[in-house]
């Protein structure tokens, strides 16, 4: 699922639909709604990002999960970050402005819906720090309709990093 | 500058009788190339994992200090550890993280060296002079490269003592984490690294004997974990709980359960492994097993590691780097691990629940980062610095080691004292002396 050779059209109508969740869904996470935003995941989401190995090119790539949850674990990560006494690293909260764009949607197999692949870039600033910090990387969701809405079920984020430069992430891209 | 005193107002540097640190240690770049010179220039620094290099060829690319080094098994099966830098003009010969080579071909002009560092050709070996030696121009080797239980470590001194007597009984205590099985332990992924904003002796303090940050700054996880494991039935809580000091600076913290909670059986350990410890650990070692909770520690400088257990089937090793960048800027480094003998289910499950936790996007780890930060940048200034650090609840413990501890080496009472953590400064305070 992770490569994009053959990405199939959809309609404009299911194309706009998926522009229109994953729009609604940065805005969320930018104003860290984190309740409305657990809305729109499926009971049972994944949630993947990976960092790359710096590797000659001819040993190929080789990408590395930095961040592996399942529903519950994500639940927990998100009530920390939430919750103004059980976080450090988000109180005071940073600020965050997500761009989410070259969006392609294709059919997915059953029992999701749409694979809908799109480029983000998470600009974040924390503190007073004087400069901010800014996370690239393409992004796979695989979106399911559930309870009568479209959803995420699975999430991959492949960050455009090794080194994370800004100490460890406490946020959700 | 070359005494152990301040530099700015000439107070000492650690002051054991008082209980003080002083802050400029923390911050300034003159102290943090004394510490390149003094220590991570000259003493054993961990490098790597056997296992993240198993073939013939296989390299990674670490930094010792500032000396960036490839360690690479060679063909012999030998581990070794080569200035990463062609003895021609200096380029670097891998420029990427890891690999596979059958030699090294440097791009710049072509100088290529075999996997033991050995110049093969310059490319233009007809226009050397005769009396041009090419054994003396291959790629600077370690000096001394020695590996205890699978972890790697390099010297660039010399003269340093054997890896094993400079571990001392610290390694009755590695040996719990990192061979506890026949097989031993085998990293699970390539390491996370991230950078921190702070000096690396805050990470090797914080690993070392930190018992007293756990309750505020992980309040998030400590916390959750509890609603968590509720959910999953069962929470593993923690009882006595002792710091441990051996020679050298190294040290660690160990929580055993709390009483009541179920004993002898390992609790949270695979069950289809809990026999084959008894194979490579001794009886005192798997009594200490049995109860444990937390394992938490340093080698001094800068190798830190865990095993922390939260719920049942939820535990994970991680070995962790401090890697110095500069006086108030640290890379880290973050490897998961598990049994070989382990179930593939079993090693996925040690590694999610890993760096859940501890790595690049940990939950403890993510609010450690950003107060070290925040401690170092609050100190890099002058004013702060007429103020040293407390590390005052060392001092009513610091002479009184418990008797029968459960392992070698001297353990302290209470935990969430700073006992081992004024141990770490007094090696560090030695380290920095010029005649150490
Ligand atoms: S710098 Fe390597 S061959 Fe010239
Ligand atoms: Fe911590």
């Amino acid at each position: 699922m992770d490569d994009e050779r053959g990405i199939a059209t959809v309609s404009d109508a299911a194309f706009l639909e998926v522009q229109r969740l994953l729009n609604r869904e940065a805005a969320l996470l930018d104003r860290r709604d984190y309740a409305a935003w657990f809305d729109l995941l499926t009971e049972d989401v994944k949630y993947v990002v990976t960092a790359r190995v710096s590797r000659p090119a001819e040993t190929g790539p080789l990408d590395y999960a930095i961040i592996d949850e399942d529903a519950d674990t994500l639940r927990l990560r998100v009530l920390q970050i939430g919750d103004p006494k059980l976080t450090r690293a988000e109180n005071p909260p940073t600020l965050t402005r997500r761009f989410v764009s070259n969006l392609e949607v294709e059919a997915a197999g059953p029992p999701n819906d749409y694979a809908a692949h799109t480029n983000l870039l998470v600009y974040r600033q924390r503190g007073t720090a004087p400069d901010g910090d800014f996370y690239a990387g393409r992004r796979r969701d695989l979106l399911r309709r559930d309870r009568g809405s479209l959803r995420i079920a699975d999430r991959l984020v492949r960050l455009d990093h090794n080194v994370l430069f800004d100490g460890s992430l406490s946020i959700v891209l | 500058m070359n005494d152990v005193t301040s530099i700015a107002n000439g107070d000492p540097w650690v002051d054991t009788a008082n209980g003080t640190v002083s802050r400029e240690i923390f911050v300034s770049e003159d102290v943090f190339c004394l510490e390149l010179d003094r220590i991570f220039h000259r003493l054993w620094i961990f490098l790597a994992h056997e296992t993240e290099i198993p073939n013939r060829g296989d390299y990674v690319v670490r930094t010792m200090g500032r000396v960036p080094v490839i360690v690479v098994r060679e063909a012999s099966g030998e581990v070794r550890v080569l200035l990463n830098s062609c003895r021609h003009r200096g380029t670097k010969l891998c420029r990427g993280e890891a690999g596979n080579a059958r030699h090294f071909v440097c791009p710049y002009h072509g100088w290529s060296y075999a996997l033991d560092g050995g110049l093969i050709s310059t490319s233009y070996d007809e226009h050397l002079p005769a009396d041009m030696d090419k054994a003396d121009w291959g790629l600077v080797p370690a000096p001394k490269v020695e590996s205890y239980k699978g972890l790697v470590f390099a010297a660039w001194d010399p003269g340093v003592s054997q890896l094993r007597d400079y571990l001392g009984d610290i390694a009755w205590y590695l040996d719990t984490l990192f061979w506890r099985t026949p097989g031993g332990m085998e990293v699970l992924a390539p390491p996370h690294r991230w950078r921190a904003r702070a000096n690396w002796k805050i990470g090797s303090l914080n690993f070392i004997g930190d018992g007293q940050h756990v309750a505020t700054t992980h309040a998030g996880p400590s916390t959750l974990n509890r609603l968590h494991s509720k959910k999953a039935g069962f929470f593993v809580r923690g009882g006595e709980s002792f710091q441990v000091v051996t020679d050298e600076g190294h040290g660690c913290t160990l929580t055993y359960l709390a009483p009541g909670m179920p004993e002898g059986n390992y609790l949270t350990h695979p069950p289809a492994l809990r026999d084959a410890y008894a194979e490579v650990l001794s009886a005192r070692q798997i009594s200490m097993m049995h109860h444990l909770r937390v394992m938490v520690g340093n080698v001094f400088p800068n190798l830190s590691f865990i095993e922390n257990q939260v719920a049942l089937g939820e535990k994970a090793v991680l070995i962790r780097q401090w890697q110095p960048i500069s006086g108030t800027e640290t890379e880290v480094l973050s490897w998961v691990l598990a049994e070989r003998e382990a179930s593939a289910e079993y090693k996925d499950r040690a590694l999610k629940h890993g760096f859940h936790n501890f790595g690049a996007g940990g939950v403890f780890e993510q609010d450690d980062l950003e107060l070290w930060a925040s401690a170092t940048q609050a100190s890099d200034n002058p004013i702060a610095q007429r103020f040293p650090f407390s590390f005052h609840s060392s001092l009513p413990f610091d002479s009184a080691p418990i008797e029968n501890a459960r392992g070698p080496g001297r353990a302290y009472k209470p935990s969430n004292t700073e006992v081992a953590q004024l141990a770490f400064m007094r090696r560090w305070d030695a380290a920095m002396q010029p005649g150490d």
